[in-house]
């Protein structure tokens, strides 16, 4: 067997270590930003500008992404069988989740940008 | 008690039925008692059996909505009416038998033998208790079906995901002391569909009439699988 295929060790173990980190960050992003959220949009900027907090998001959401990236393609892979709609659904999946990517580097960047750190 | 049983012969109906039954139900009686006496009433009905006492897993059915052996299920146990149809997933040959050909196909592919890459020794290759406990659980698999035919995931994907019984025979080689094939059973594995299609529903625990774990058994093949790549 010489043709390339998609992972199966790789993706799983990718979902299980994202989890954990997804899973013990949540609670710590819902409570600094809805049981005890900034004051108004300069608070929030010098908290998100913090050089330990913007790694923290940023590992979030690349956690985030590649969970919902293995995610997506498990649905993909045991739902849609046609070849056409299977690809079509994936790229949608891939670049829209790449976009969603580099919105946060860009927001993030811009808050550290503006916070003059 | 009422039975309700799906009928259909593929030459004769245009679509399956439940057709309703009564049994006279006695102490003790088991569901594949109740089928021969509706089969004494009704000679067309086909279903499969043979050993009567949970060994050669041939009665694997559908009841009540549960996958089950018909001969180690009490009638008393089961809400009336009782609703019997084939297991779910693989296509009706007729009535309550179906095609097994892909569920022995997936079975055939794990190569369920020890494979030795050492010479033969003259003597038998021996096996400590400890390395021998090591496969309870793994080799009382009667190969009914119950599992593999409740898994959601082999329902989709009957073609390239294994299922929990070809998983476990997996599992049961794997951990044999005697077997010298890890490394081509683990990368035979690998890939997103032969393993790990698994979601860990775990309706292959709930089914097995012999309380076995398949599911158990397909997370030591996925540690397995991690340990040795890192």
């Amino acid at each position: 067997m010489s043709t390339r295929r998609a992972t199966g060790l790789r993706a799983w173990v990718l979902q299980r270590v994202t989890a954990v980190y997804l899973g013990l960050l949540t609670p710590v992003l819902l409570w600094r930003l809805v049981i005890a959220p900034p004051a108004d949009h300069a608070e929030w900027r010098a908290w998100a500008a913090q050089p330990l907090v913007s790694v923290a998001l940023l590992l979030f959401f690349a956690a985030l992404f590649l969970h919902a990236w293995v995610g997506v393609r498990d649905i993909v892979i045991d739902y849609i069988k046609p070849f056409a709609p299977r690809l079509a659904v994936l790229t949608l999946t891939g670049f829209g989740l790449l976009a969603c990517g580099f919105w946060v580097l860009r927001i993030l960047f811009l808050a550290a940008v503006r916070a003059g750190a | 008690m009422q039975l309700n049983i799906h009928r259909y012969d593929p030459d004769r109906d245009q679509a399956p039925a439940m057709q309703a039954f009564e049994v006279e139900a006695r102490p003790g009686m088991m569901l594949r008692d109740a089928l021969l006496q509706v089969q004494r009433q009704d000679e067309t009905l086909a279903f499969r059996h043979s050993c009567g006492e949970g060994v050669c897993g041939s009665d694997g059915l559908n009841v009540n909505g549960a996958n089950r052996l018909a001969c180690i299920t009490p009638l008393h146990e089961l809400k009336a009416p009782v609703k019997i149809r084939p297991l779910p997933g693989m296509p009706v040959i007729r009535d309550l038998v179906v095609d097994l050909t892909q569920f022995y196909r997936q079975y055939r592919v794990v190569k369920p033998y020890l494979i030795r890459h050492d010479p033969n020794p003259e003597v038998e290759v021996r096996q400590s208790p400890e390395e021998r406990d090591q496969l309870e659980g793994l080799t009382e698999c009667i190969m009914c079906a119950c599992c593999s035919t409740s898994c959601p995931s082999f329902w989709w994907n009957p073609d390239k995901f294994l299922g929990p019984q070809a998983l476990l025979s997996a599992w049961r080689f794997l951990a044999d002391s005697r077997d010298e094939a890890t490394k081509e059973r683990l990368d035979d594995l690998d890939g997103p569909f032969k393993l790990f299609r698994c979601h860990t529903i775990m309706n292959c625990v709930n089914a097995c009439p012999k309380g076995l774990n398949p599911t158990q058994a397909i997370g030591r093949i996925k540690a397995l699988m991690l340990k040795r790549a890192i």
